[in-house]
C-alpha cells in the first residue's frame, strides 16, 4: 500500500473546519489533521475518541487497593503496633491512600499517554508540513493505489475551492 | 456563554499565530541579555553560600543552628512551609484556572508551574537537611528492613508530608513538562541551528501535533489537572497538620489546614505576580501579559487577603473564646504584644492589611506600586510562618523551659541557598524554555483578539 497523502493546507482554523465539512459532504475520507492547536471541531468531524479516563479510572482502583493493602498488611498483620491507642486499622490510611491514589493515577497516565501515542525521549520524526507546529493547518487524504487521476483532481480541486493555500502530495510516514 | 468577551482582550496587539511562536521563542534565540548573567551569577554566589551552609550543618550536625531543647524547629521549618507555600502558585493558577476554564491563564500558567517545581524543591531540602544525619534518609521509605521488620508510623503526619511533597512534585512536572511537549516541537520545526533541533527534538518526544495526538493530549492534560487539584488543598493541610495534631498552644486548633491552604495560594500568587512583573517588563511580553492579567491577579489577592485578615482575627478570638490561659497568654502576651510583637505586626500589615490597598484602582494600575505590595505579601507570608513557629515553640506550658530562638549564618546561608537554587532554576526557565505557553494563547488568540479578520466572522 502506498503511503502517499493529499495534503491541503490551511491558515485558518474555521475555513478548515467549513472545509472538512465540504470534503465529507463529497464522501472523501480524511485521514488526519495537523495543527498548531487542538480543535475540537476536528475530533468530533473524525469521530476519534480515547479511552485515556477509564485508564486513568481504573490506575485509581488499583491503587487505591493496593495502597489499603499494603497498608493494612504492615500494620494490622505484619508488626501490629498500637500508637496512641488507636486502633490498629485506622482512618487515618485514608490520608496516604487519598495522596497515593492521586500518585499512582497521575503517573501511570502520564507514561499510558506516552506509550499510546509511541513518543519518547529523543524520537526522530518528520512532519508531513513543518508549519503545522507553528502558523498552518494541514488536512491529509490518503492516495490509495485504486485511485484514479480523476478522483485525486477531484479532492484536490475541492481543497483548493474550500480555502487550502497550497495543495501537495506527500509520503511522509509517521505514526497515528 | 461564560466565554463571551466578559473581560475583554487577552492577547494585544493584533497577534497573529506566527507573531506568537516568533514572539515567545524570541529572547531565547537572542544573546544573554546582561541582566540575565548578573543574575545567574549573583544565584550562583548565593547557592554556593548555601551549600557551605549545608555542609557546615551535615559535618558538624544540627548543633550548628540556633535551635535548642524548646525551639526545636526555626527557620529550616519555616522556610520549608513558605517555599512549599509559594510552590502551590503552579498548581493553583493552571490547575484550578483550567478546570474553572479560565482562559486567561494561557499567559501566565507556564511561568507559574516553573516557579512551583523549584520552589518544591528548595522545600524539600530542609526536611532533609534537618534529619541530621541526612545519609539515613531512606529510613522514611516503608522497606524491607532488619528492624523487625518495624515499618513507618502510618498515622503520622511527618510521613504523610513525604507522600504528600513527593507526590506533589512529581503531579507538578508532569503536568509542566506535559504542556511543554508541543512547544518543543514548535521549536525543534522553527530553529535553523542544528544544536537547537537536536535538543529540542529530544525534549518533544517526537511531537507531531495530529488529530488524535492532540486530542490525547488535551484528555491527559484535564486528567492530570483534575488529579492535581485535590493535591493542593491535601498538600498544604498535611503540612499544617505536622503543626495542629500536637498540643502546643497556638498550633493546636482545627483552623489550620483552611489557613494554611489559603496562605499557600496567597503567597504564590504574591510570588507569581512578583515574577510576571518581571518578566513581562524584561522579555517586553505587555502584549501577552496584560494590565488586564495582573489586574486579575490584583483581584484575588484582594480577596484572598481578606481571608487572611479573618483567619487571623478568628485565632485571636478562639484563643479568648475557648477558655484556655496557655492559648491566651501565646496570642496575647506572645505575639500581640510581647517579645515577638514586631514579627506579628509585620504579619498582619503585610498580608491583611497592606494588599487592601488594591481596592483602590488607581493602585492597581501603577505596576510599580502592584510589584512593590507583592514583594511585601511575599515577606509577610514568612513572618506569618515565624510567628507560628518561633512564637508557640518559645513560650509553653512550663515557664522553666522558656526559650529564645534566633537563627545563626549557617541557617541563614541554607535559607540563601535555596534562593539561589530557586532563582537558578528560573533564570534558566527563562532563559531555555518558552516562558509562555505557545499552543495555548494560539488556542485563545482567536476567542479574544482584536485582530479583524478573526473578529470579522
Amino acid at each position: 500500500m502506498s503511503n502517499t497523502n493529499i495534503i491541503g493546507i490551511y491558515e485558518d482554523e474555521t475555513i478548515l473546519l467549513d472545509a472538512m465539512d465540504e470534503l465529507q459532504k463529497n464522501d472523501v475520507k480524511i485521514k488526519d489533521v495537523f495543527s498548531p492547536i487542538p480543535i475540537h471541531g476536528v475530533f468530533e468531524k473524525l469521530g476519534i475518541t480515547t479511552r485515556l479516563p477509564l485508564a486513568t479510572f481504573i490506575y485509581g482502583v488499583v491503587g487505591t487497593i493496593s495502597v489499603f493493602a499494603f497498608l493494612y498488611w504492615t500494620s494490622v498483620v505484619s508488626y501490629p503496633l498500637k500508637f496512641g491507642g488507636k486502633p490498629l486499622n485506622t482512618l487515618s490510611f485514608i490520608i496516604i491512600m487519598f495522596v497515593l491514589t492521586i500518585f499512582v493515577g497521575t503517573l501511570f497516565t502520564f507514561l499510558t499517554y506516552f506509550i499510546r501515542e509511541k513518543m519518547y525521549p529523543g524520537k526522530e520524526v518528520e512532519l508531513p508540513v513543518p508549519t503545522t507546529t507553528h502558523d498552518q493547518f494541514a488536512i491529509l487524504i490518503e492516495k490509495t493505489p485504486g485511485m484514479k487521476d480523476a478522483e485525486v483532481k477531484k479532492i484536490q480541486d475541492l481543497l483548493t475551492k474550500t480555502g487550502a493555500i497550497e495543495v501537495k502530495d506527500s509520503d511522509v510516514e509517521y505514526d497515528n | 456563554m461564560y466565554n463571551t468577551k466578559v473581560r475583554g482582550v487577552l492577547i494585544q496587539g493584533n497577534k497573529t499565530y506566527a507573531d506568537v511562536s516568533r514572539d515567545i521563542i524570541r529572547p531565547m534565540d537572542e544573546k544573554a541579555p546582561m541582566w540575565w548573567r548578573v543574575s545567574i551569577f549573583l544565584a550562583t554566589g548565593a547557592l554556593f553560600w548555601g551549600v557551605w551552609g549545608f555542609y557546615n550543618t551535615i559535618s558538624v550536625g544540627i548543633g550548628e543552628w540556633g535551635l535548642n531543647n524548646n525551639v526545636a524547629w526555626g527557620w529550616a521549618i519555616i522556610n520549608f512551609v513558605w517555599w512549599i507555600g509559594i510552590g502551590h502558585a503552579g498548581t493553583a493558577f493552571s490547575i484550578f484556572l483550567l478546570i474553572l476554564r479560565q482562559k486567561w491563564r494561557t499567559s501566565i500558567n507556564r511561568a507559574a508551574e516553573a516557579m512551583t517545581i523549584f520552589a518544591v524543591m528548595s522545600a524539600g531540602l530542609f526536611p532533609l537537611i534537618h534529619m541530621g544525619r541526612i545519609w539515613d534518609g531512606f529510613f522514611i521509605f516503608p522497606y524491607w528492613n532488619t528492624r523487625g521488620p518495624l515499618w513507618d508510623n502510618f498515622n503520622s503526619p511527618l510521613f504523610w508530608d513525604v507522600v504528600a511533597i513527593s507526590t506533589y512534585f512529581m503531579a507538578s512536572f508532569v503536568f509542566w513538562y506535559m504542556g511543554m511537549i508541543p512547544d518543543f516541537a514548535t521549536i525543534r520545526e522553527r530553529t535553523t541551528s542544528k544544536i537547537k533541533n537536536k535538543i529540542y527534538g529530544i525534549l518533544s518526544f517526537g511531537w507531531i501535533g495530529n488529530a488524535r495526538g492532540w486530542l490525547r493530549f488535551e484528555t491527559a492534560a484535564i486528567l492530570l489537572g483534575g488529579m492535581a487539584a485535590p493535591l493542593v488543598v491535601s498538600v498544604h493541610s498535611i503540612v499544617s497538620m505536622d503543626f495542629s495534631v500536637s498540643v502546643v498552644p497556638g498550633w493546636h486548633t482545627t483552623i489550620f489546614p483552611p489557613y494554611f491552604v489559603i496562605g499557600a495560594i496567597f503567597s504564590g500568587f504574591g510570588m507569581v505576580l512578583t515574577l510576571m512583573i518581571v518578566l513581562r517588563k524584561l522579555y517586553r511580553f505587555k502584549d501577552y501579559v496584560t494590565d488586564g492579567h495582573l489586574d486579575a491577579i490584583t483581584r484575588i489577592l484582594t480577596f484572598i487577603s481578606l481571608i487572611m485578615g479573618t483567619a487571623y482575627l478568628t485565632e485571636l478570638f478562639m484563643a479568648w473564646y475557648s477558655g484556655s490561659e496557655y492559648e491566651m497568654f501565646t496570642f496575647m502576651k506572645n505575639r500581640v504584644t510581647g517579645e515577638y510583637k514586631y514579627a506579628f505586626w509585620t504579619m498582619i500589615t503585610c498580608n491583611a492589611i497592606i494588599p487592601q490597598l488594591f481596592w483602590s484602582k488607581k493602585i492597581r494600575k501603577n505596576i510599580t506600586m502592584v510589584f512593590i505590595i507583592s514583594l511585601f505579601i511575599n515577606l509577610g507570608m514568612w513572618f506569618e510562618r515565624y510567628v507560628i513557629v518561633v512564637t508557640s515553640l518559645s513560650k509553653d506550658f512550663l515557664p522553666a523551659t522558656w526559650a529564645t530562638y534566633s537563627p545563626t549564618i549557617t541557617e541563614i546561608a541554607i535559607f540563601v541557598g535555596t534562593i539561589g537554587l530557586f532563582l537558578l532554576g528560573v533564570l534558566a526557565f527563562f532563559r531555555f524554555v518558552p516562558t509562555i505557553a505557545i499552543s495555548e494563547v494560539k488556542g485563545v488568540l482567536k476567542e479574544t483578539t482584536t485582530l479583524k479578520s478573526f473578529t470579522d466572522e
